[in-house]
């Protein structure tokens, strides 16, 4: 049987962007906090290398084998027979797929909360994708700014405002939400050719900028500014400059002396007494399992995986999966729909060096900047180009049939061209359908003998990829206009499994179709919270972690705020 | 956790995870970085290998080949360590090459002149072997050469990648700059080659 701990007052599952900040806030407010992770601690000096093998080919920083031996399966319709989806994005160690994620911190825009009400009210009814579960979410951007602008502080975010307090400045995005004050430091200095790029942008009267990233652009409270090494994308940062929660949030934790930290602990269920009360979770660790007690569990695994917990987690009050009786766990799920525009230039435009964060952004084609009228979809896509380009992946580029794939010319085109093609990420506002949703395999098991979570990705969806062709267009029109002699547009398809996974935990008002309220806890369960992209239920035009952290942090503040009626 | 059943699954999954199959994770942590003891390829199979990518990357006036390079040390190295699933299929593919060889063209890959190795890589450019092995190739010939290819750095000076500096001064970002190539592995010098 499971050997028995000491109670405490909160469990946290997964020390990851989301769990990683949410035991700030209860450490600080004297909570005692156990922490699961299934991973440990990384070493920068040991583990983090300026290595595209290392880093991008056997994804050592990005994908533990953990996780690998969980990898969720994807079918695209459920008459198809789902296929393991080969690497599972997410990441087992204190500070999970902050360690290596790009570190774009964006808030999402004040249109992203009311989507549904503010495209019915500018385009009509039928401007809503049929088979969408979009609703508006239960929080507007008014209520998150103020997090949006705490994690930015405790993590340690750089950039430029466009807009505090309502008075525009053209040298940040223009086109975001008011912020209360600037960011707490500069943005990342710009490259030649992303320089080069906000230059062509304004030529075509958009109004570019440099975007916030989760980097030191100097140094941040005792942290290192970032070195622009190149080995930033799906690599750890061997000077500290990447703000990831196991160097900013999860150490300041620590030091209250009210968090715990139990590594290597691999979470199996969360357990529920007859009343539909969680009582604690079971883990396993070194071949033991052990029964951790607490008043309060938050469950913060990457998105898959807080459903596979909660529909692993069958009980007499949960006989579907815990938090299940409505049917929505899994539901509402959807992955980021992106793209990457690649562009060829007749001269050498550097860009080896550098981070995804060191870009330049154009806002114009996304969320509602834009007249939609006549288009045919709501919603757009950021554009965004960057540096960072590794050796094996430049060498292994489109030949843009001006050279033959082997042989004395291929050399020759590399040599001369490797340098010289820049790369962009795309991201679309992208929705819920019915028809989009996870749940377990019937068939494929991990190795303790529990079902991997299945996606269903649902297949085309009209919407996004109208979205997604609108802003290539728009981006093969900037790469031109920057002198670009070939332009490469990849079909505009959806994810199958994404580093950008969202929902099925939603957050609304309403629990028929939501699985947590507006402050991330559960409506069945009341002393279960769930925190990370699971609860979104839209993604924005643009990188998910800085608004999953908000939301976590709001989550934990509400725990400590309201402790004796949610701890029972 | 009272019924019969609940007991029973209960037990068995109690054994399952004391058992071989569940791994602990710290058995796993890094294991991939491993080197393998030996390679994956027979002397016989790596002849056929080196014929193969004798072409896909010759030596020539621009430099050192994917021979010259080592990209086969590479390639031979990850078959028999990280990339061992994929261990017989390549075998499969380079055995397959041969036999076509032999059929067309009358001997084995290795035994061909450069003209007809050159016909045989052009008649099979759709194959996913082809693909898989020249994937391979730009591995062992672009990596760190920590991974034993790369040697000299030859597969870096060919595409003109400056190298991983420890820190980047705006000027190396600069657009269209000549940056002065920095040659070190990420690993140091302390590395078996």
């Amino acid at each position: 049987m499971a050997i028995n701990l000491k109670p405490v007052d909160v469990v946290v599952i997964g020390l990851g962007a989301a769990g990683g900040v949410a035991v700030l806030p209860l450490a600080r407010a004297g909570l005692k906090v156990a922490g699961l992770e299934a991973g440990t601690w990384m070493d920068p000096h040991r583990d983090f290398h300026a290595d595209e093998v290392y880093n991008n080919v056997r994804r050592l920083v990005s994908s533990s084998p953990k996780a690998q031996r969980e990898c969720p399966t994807v079918r695209a319709t459920p008459s198809q027979q789902a296929r393991s989806a080969g690497v599972h994005p997410m990441m087992n160690a204190i500070g999970g797929t902050s360690i290596h994620y790009w570190a774009q911190s964006w808030r999402l825009k004040p249109w992203d909360f009311r989507t549904r009400s503010e495209s019915i009210r500018r385009y009509g009814p039928n401007s809503i994708p049929a088979g969408t579960t979009l609703e508006d979410w239960p929080v507007t951007y008014d209520d998150l700014e103020p997090y949006y602008d705490i994690i930015e502080q405790e993590v340690g975010v750089s950039g430029k405002a466009g807009n505090i307090q309502g008075r525009i400045d053209p040298a940040g995005n223009v086109f975001e939400g008011p912020r209360q004050r600037e960011y707490p430091m500069p943005p990342l200095r710009g490259a030649g050719f992303t320089d080069h790029m906000m230059d062509a942008a304004r030529q075509l009267g958009w109004k570019p900028f440099r975007p916030p990233a989760a980097i030191n652009s100097q140094a941040y409270r005792g942290r290192a500014s970032c070195v622009f090494h190149g080995y930033c994308s799906a690599g750890g940062c061997h000077v500290g400059a990447k703000n990831s929660t196991a160097t900013t949030t999860i150490p300041d934790a620590v030091r209250t002396k009210n968090l715990t930290i139990f590594d290597k602990a691999q979470v199996t269920r969360i357990v529920t007494d007859s009343n539909g009360r969680v009582t604690g979770v079971t883990y396993i660790r070194d071949r033991k399992e052990y029964f951790q007690p607490a008043k309060i569990v938050l469950l913060a695994g990457y998105t898959y995986e807080n459903s596979r917990l909660l529909l692993l987690s069958k009980s007499k009050a949960y006989p579907n999966g815990l938090s299940n009786n409505h049917g929505q766990v899994g539901h509402h799920y959807f992955g980021h729909w992106t793209s990457n525009v690649s562009a060829l230039f007749p001269y050498d435009i550097n860009v080896w060096y550098g981070l995804p964060a060191q870009g330049a952004t154009v806002d114009e084609w996304a969320d509602d900047s834009f007249d939609h009228a006549g288009l045919g979809f709501i919603g757009g896509a950021s554009l965004h180009v960057y540096t960072e380009r590794h050796p094996i992946d430049a060498a292994a580029m489109n030949t843009y049939g001006r050279a033959p794939l082997f042989g004395s010319a291929w050399k020759k085109f590399v040599h001369e061209n490797a340098g010289r093609v820049a790369s962009t990420y795309l991201q679309t506002n992208t929705l819920p359908y019915e028809t989009t949703f996870l749940d377990l395999d019937p068939e494929v098991r991990d190795p303790l003998g529990d079902p991997v979570c299945r996606i269903t990705s649902g297949g085309v969806r009209e919407n996004e990829q109208r979205a997604l062709q609108h802003a290539q267009d728009k981006m093969e029109q900037w790469f031109r206009a920057a002198g670009a002699i070939e332009v490469t547009k990849p079909p505009a398809n959806g994810p199958g499994i994404s580093t950008h996974a969202y929902g099925g935990t939603r957050m609304g008002d309403n629990p028929e179709t939501n699985v947590v309220d507006r402050w991330g806890f559960s409506h069945e369960a009341p002393n279960l919270g769930i925190l990370g992209a699971s609860v979104m239920g839209s993604s924005g035009a643009r990188n998910p972690t800085l608004t999953l952290q908000a939301l976590a942090w709001r989550t934990a503040e509400h725990l400590v705020q309201n402790w004796k009626s949610l701890a029972g | 956790m009272n019924s019969k059943e609940e007991r029973d699954s209960n037990v068995s999954r109690r054994e399952l995870i004391q058992s071989a199959a569940f791994v602990p994770l710290a058995a796993l942590t890094l294991s991939a970085q491993q080197p393998a003891a030996k390679g994956a390829l027979t002397p016989g199979q790596m002849k056929t290998l080196v014929a193969f990518i004798d072409r896909l990357i010759p030596r020539d006036e621009l430099g050192p080949g994917a021979v010259e390079s080592g990209a086969q040390i590479y390639i031979d190295r990850v078959l028999a360590g990280p990339n061992a699933n994929e261990k017989a299929t390549f075998i499969q593919g380079l055995e397959a090459i041969d036999a076509y060889a032999k059929r067309v063209h009358g001997a084995a890959l290795a035994e061909l002149s450069a003209e007809n190795r050159d016909q045989v890589l052009n008649e099979m450019i759709d194959s996913p072997f082809f693909s898989r092995a020249r994937r391979l190739t730009l591995e062992g010939m672009f990596s760190d050469p920590y991974y034993g290819g790369n040697k000299n750095f030859a597969g870096w000076d060919l595409i003109r990648y400056p190298g991983p500096r420890p820190a980047v001064a705006a000027e190396d970002q600069a657009l269209k700059a000549d940056v002065k190539p920095y040659r070190v592995s990420a690993y140091g010098t302390k590395f078996g080659q």
